[in-house]
């Protein structure tokens, strides 16, 4: 195709003399069919990737498929056994709870947190604008590594802040192995890993704002609470959602953490839905009840976001 | 002229070698005099395996880290090279069973285990391999494979009793003291019931920084001999009615036995820990008993680095009032039914498992889980399993002698007992952290090893 | 007169004062709050050099002669090629991304269709599916076309997030760029290739820069498509690292070793291009 045109004059000088003919003829259908060209390759890859193991999940989730039995495959004689099976198992509805407070509490604090920061770091200052690189460091780590940082830091063995409690003279348990504090061991880990990016958010909003709005209402003798919860807080409002909805999507998707730090326990108490599907899946192969459970998560997540965006108005989180 | 004959034997041998000899399994004895004629040409020419990297992996043992030493002279003398891979206990389970569960070809030698062997072997994913031992031109009689303890191939063997794997490990469940002497200094006596043990953890806890008791977090392994101890079962009638009775006061008051030693007298994180670092805190001293396999208590009186050697004692896992139910189990080394390199792994385990090598094992490391019956009875065994001035030797017969003879431990093997250990797992972590007491934790387990059983198609009286 | 004045010179400098004494406690109030919030970030390099005799010594040491043996002991294992490997596969599946991506990505901006919310629509919906629900049928794909274990295959379900993700971002900062600067060229009597290859592509340099190094670190990081997908082969830092952890769980200077390792790419990486990338993350976060 034409992709290999190269600098240098002499060679462009055909293809300048067929562009010159060629629009001539037809120019509006000339470009039509060059966007064909850009984007085609792309859609069918997307599908390719995407569209088609999804509706393979789908009709997989339709079929008791156990690797360790190979009549299940395709064996589509009770289609709706995975998803009775999804009314009735307790295990799974425990896993949705757990969801539900890893969800609610990472996301409220980070929220506060990344909102407290980003207000903290906006202003004019060199040194605060250079320091803002450093507080993005958590959310670049690579997931795995935040999860090892913190198995160090719960590990009464060798983590600093258990030495440093038994030698104020508090024998305090493991957290990950405490049934009261494994999840929050969890949601520590996470908003540390997370509340930058909602920081990251707010902050590039923030030095949008025209410094008009609040230097108006300070000369009308607002304090800086006042502006902050009546000028900034609503200019911020379209971001804000956007940043909780992100963060409330991905806090979904949550596995490497709860893989290395508590493997789901002590019994249930940390143990997701996506990480229950997994082990599912991938440690019993029971993998037609474990699309169907993931379908089902897919299905929550897509309708909850779209309740979110509809309820608040997706078209102003765009300004 | 040598360099000629190496050549030519290349030549000749080398592109059939593959070809010729998988036939041969197949028409087993009409060729087989035909591909005798070619093989005796093993050593001084060309190398039966050059060019093959065999793909290993098991879970992580102390046998793995000794039988490393070894690799450079098999490679030697195979011409193959050897990239064997070890992990932790679950992962590599989880791992190994996604590579089988696909037929993948990416591992050439596995070890298969003891809880997955129902599984694989029931389900066509590890290769039988009774005609690789039949074949006098894959392995010479001398081989001997009547010479492994009975009771270690009860669980490589499939219905038909054809062998799909070999052992390694012979594994006895004992119980490791590695601080007698706090015993002794708290005026007791290694425990034997349930009873005293819980006695003497009362006495020794904390002392010198020491938690009385540990254990990795393998329940459904660790907490069994409780279970059946104060007069439990895991299934009804394994492995033809694998019914779950864990409703009943026995199952359920042991539970809560075994979660008050883990909470009460185990150190910070026990309920994490895996195989290896519950060996450390013994090996540290910042954890006195365990009762686990034999192959993870020799270390604590073995390895140099052990701060516990002068002060480790070794006892019988303590009893209930049903009696006493030390686990035994073994693991082998088996062949994935995908593998492209199968006859070099037959090489691999034929040596790995053969009795040159045990014996060496034994000799030069201690490893103390021999699974060959020539070897266990040779006075060698006795004085390397003399540790601390302890006969640990007929401990270790002792237990697999108990666990042969009365079949206790047939409920390990059966196809489904990855899943239904899971339940076990989680209840006694519910009961050790206090979420429910045993009743509650053992009949939830229950419900949920039924709903399992019944997805997996198997009938229950329930 | 005067004595206004000095009043006047006084309170200026006194606000002065003021406003450099809150300035200071800003700075000192965001320095502390830095301190304490890389603390954990800091310990895990501490630990890697953190000699082992020192590591569960009682009373902690806190003071020791720092040491490489963990780096050197991983660097005689496997960890070497799994290195390699998550370069190969992050490159690789950023590459395809790119070349694909791009042009389409433009063709969006250019043509005045409505599939912009299609688009968006399709970024999302891959953004919310967890990883599970990809790994499932590329799981069992993968083990009738022979991927499993493979670093193609791994380019390939990386594809899965990383090629919506140039779609969407490269659409935005082609939106960015005027149309006139193509129409002048078009006039000029170039074609369209050329004028999306000589005038497009260079002036958008930025944003391609921005756009691959998401790529690139999304894919690094990846950790649960290797743990399911790969074995021996074809298995990436990450999952190495885990398998480390799980193997050897009190060799805590490897592990932090083996950490640190892992995230060294991503950390030079963030610091030589923390413009593009705060531009690119924020761009693609606000575009929303």
């Amino acid at each position: 195709m034409s992709l290999r045109v190269d600098a240098g004059g002499q060679k462009m000088a055909a293809p300048q003399e067929q562009a010159r003919v060629k629009p001539a003829r037809d120019p509006a259908r000339n470009r039509e069919r060059f966007y064909w060209y850009c984007l085609w390759p792309a859609f069918v890859v997307l599908i390719v990737v995407t569209l088609i193991p999804t509706l393979y999940l789908i009709v997989i989730s339709f079929t008791p498929l156990d690797l360790t039995r190979p009549e299940t495959n395709w064996d589509f004689s009770t289609p709706l056994v995975n998803y009775n099976l999804i009314l009735e198992d307790s295990r799974l509805h425990n896993s949705f709870w757990v969801q539900i407070k890893l969800s609610f509490w990472t996301v409220t604090i980070q929220m506060i947190l990344g909102f407290l920061f980003a207000l903290l770091l906006n202003s004019k200052s060199t040194y605060l604008e250079a320091l803002r690189t450093i507080f993005l460091i958590p959310m670049v780590l690579p997931p795995i590594v935040v999860a090892i940082i913190w198995k160090v830091l719960y590990t009464p063995d060798i983590s600093p802040f258990h030495w440093a409690l038994e030698g104020l003279g508090f024998v305090v348990p493991s957290l990950i192995t405490d049934p009261t504090w494994a999840l929050w061991a969890i949601i520590i880990a996470d908003i540390w890993e997370w509340f930058p990016f909602v920081m990251l958010m707010i902050l590039a909003a923030l030095q949008m704002m025209p410094e008009e709005y609040i230097e108006a209402a300070r000369i009308d003798g607002a304090s800086v609470w006042q502006t902050t919860v009546y000028i900034t807080l609503p200019y911020l409002k379209g971001v804000l959602i956007v940043a909780a909805l992100f963060r409330l999507v991905d806090s979904i998707k949550a596995f490497p953490l709860i893989y290395i730090l508590t493997d789901g326990g002590p019994g249930t108490v940390t143990e997701v839905t996506n990480f229950y599907s997994f082990m599912q899946a991938f440690n019993f192969s029971y993998l037609g009840y474990s699309s169907a459970i993931t379908v089902t998560l897919v299905a929550a997540t897509v309708v909850l976001s779209w309740g979110i965006v509809r309820l608040v108005g997706w078209g102003k989180a765009h300004d | 002229m040598k360099a000629t004959s190496d050549k030519s034997n290349q030549a000749n041998t080398k592109p059939q070698a593959g070809y010729s000899r998988r036939k041969i399994l197949k028409t087993a004895g009409v060729l087989s005099a035909a591909a005798g004629l070619a093989l005796p040409a093993r050593i001084g020419y060309a190398k039966e395996f050059d060019g093959v990297t065999l793909q290993g992996a098991s879970f992580a043992s102390t046998f793995f880290k000794y039988l490393e030493n070894y690799f450079p002279e098999f490679e030697e003398q195979t011409g193959m090279k050897v990239n064997f891979v070890t992990n932790a206990f679950p992962v590599f389970n989880q791992r190994t069973d996604l590579e089988l569960s696909t037929k993948g070809s990416a591992l050439d030698v596995i070890n298969v285990t003891f809880i997955y062997s129902g599984r694989w072997i029931g389900a066509g994913w590890v290769e039988n391999l009774k005609p690789y031992v039949e074949d006098p031109n894959l392995t010479p009689d001398d081989w001997e494979y009547k010479d492994f303890v009975g009771g270690t191939m009860a669980a490589l063997v499939d219905a038909n009793g054809d062998p799909h794997g070999f052992p390694w490990e012979a594994g006895a469940m004992i119980m490791i003291a590695s601080r007698g002497d706090l015993i002794e200094k708290a005026g007791k006596k290694l425990p034997t019931t349930f009873e005293e043990l819980v006695d003497v953890c009362e006495a020794i806890n904390g002392v010198e920084r020491t938690a009385a008791f540990t254990a990795d977090k393998l329940h459904h392994w660790n907490y069994i001999p409780y279970m059946m101890g104060f007069g439990g079962n895991v299934f009804k009638d394994p492995p033809g009615n694998l019914t779950p009775t864990w409703d009943t006061p026995e199952v359920a008051a042991a539970a809560d036995y075994y979660g008050a030693l883990l909470s009460k007298y185990g150190p910070p994180g026990v309920l994490s820990f895996t195989d290896d670092q519950a060996m450390q805190t013994q090996k540290t001293g910042r954890a006195n008993i365990r009762t686990q396999a034999i192959t993870w208590g020799v270390p604590v009186a073995k390895d140099p680095d052990s701060r516990t050697k002068d002060t480790v004692r070794y006892g019988m896992v303590p009893g209930g009032p049903a009696g006493a139910f030390p686990g035994s189990n073994s693991h082998g080394f088996g062949i994935p039914v995908g593998s492209k390199n199968k006859e070099a792994a037959w090489a691999f385990i034929k040596w790995a498992v053969g009795k040159d090598i045990s014996r060496r094992m034994l000799e030069e490391h201690g490893y103390p889980s021999i699974c060959r019956q020539s070897i266990i009875d040779s006075e060698l065994f006795k004085e390397t399993l003399t540790l601390n001035g302890q006969d640990v030797a007929s401990l270790y017969g002792e237990v697999l002698k108990l666990g042969g003879d009365s079949g206790y431990m047939k409920y390990r093997t059966v196809p489904q007992f990855p899943q239904i250990g899971d339940k076990i797992n989680k209840a006694i972590e519910r009961v050790a952290t206090g979420q429910q007491n045993g009743t509650e934790a053992m009949a939830q387990a229950q419900e949920e090893a039924v709903a399992d059983l019944k997805k997996s198609g198997v009938q229950i009286d329930l | 007169m005067t004595e206004a004045a000095t009043d006047l010179g006084e309170l200026r400098r006194y606000h002065l004062r003021r406003l450099r004494r809150e300035r200071f406690i800003l700075h000192l109030v965001v320095t502390l709050l830095l301190i304490a919030i890389m603390f954990p970030f800091l310990w895990l390099l501490v630990l890697s050099v953190k000699p082992m005799e020192a590591m569960f010594a009682w009373p902690p040491q806190l003071f020791f002669t720092p040491t490489v043996e963990h780096y050197i002991g991983l660097w005689d294992g496997e960890f070497p090629k799994s290195f390699m490997n998550s370069l190969i596969t992050s490159v690789g599946s950023t590459l395809a991304a790119m070349v694909l991506g791009v042009p389409s990505a433009y063709a969006l901006s250019r043509m005045r269709t409505g599939s912009s919310a299609g688009i968006s629509l399709a970024v999302l919906a891959s953004r919310m599916a967890p990883p599970i629900a990809f790994t499932i049928p590329y799981f069992l794909a993968y083990r009738y076309i022979g991927l499993q274990d493979t670093r193609v295959g791994l380019i390939l379900i990386y594809l899965t997030f990383n090629l919506s993700l140039v779609i969407w971002l490269m659409r935005s900062f082609f939106d960015a760029i005027p149309r006139s600067l193509e129409e002048a060229a078009w006039i000029d009597g170039a074609s369209h290739w050329q004028s999306f290859f000589k005038i497009i592509l260079p002036i958008s340099g930025p944003g391609l820069a921005a756009t691959a190094i998401l790529c690139f670190l999304y894919s690094w990081n990846d950790f649960f498509f290797a743990l399911i997908l790969t074995r021996t082969e074809a298995t990436t830092a990450p999952v190495a690292v885990v398998n480390f952890l799980n193997y050897e769980g009190w060799e805590w200077g490897k592990i932090a070793a083996g950490g640190t390792m892992v995230m060294l790419p991503v950390l030079i990486f963030s610091i030589v291009v923390r413009k593009f990338l705060i531009s690119g993350m924020s761009a693609g976060a606000v575009k929303g």
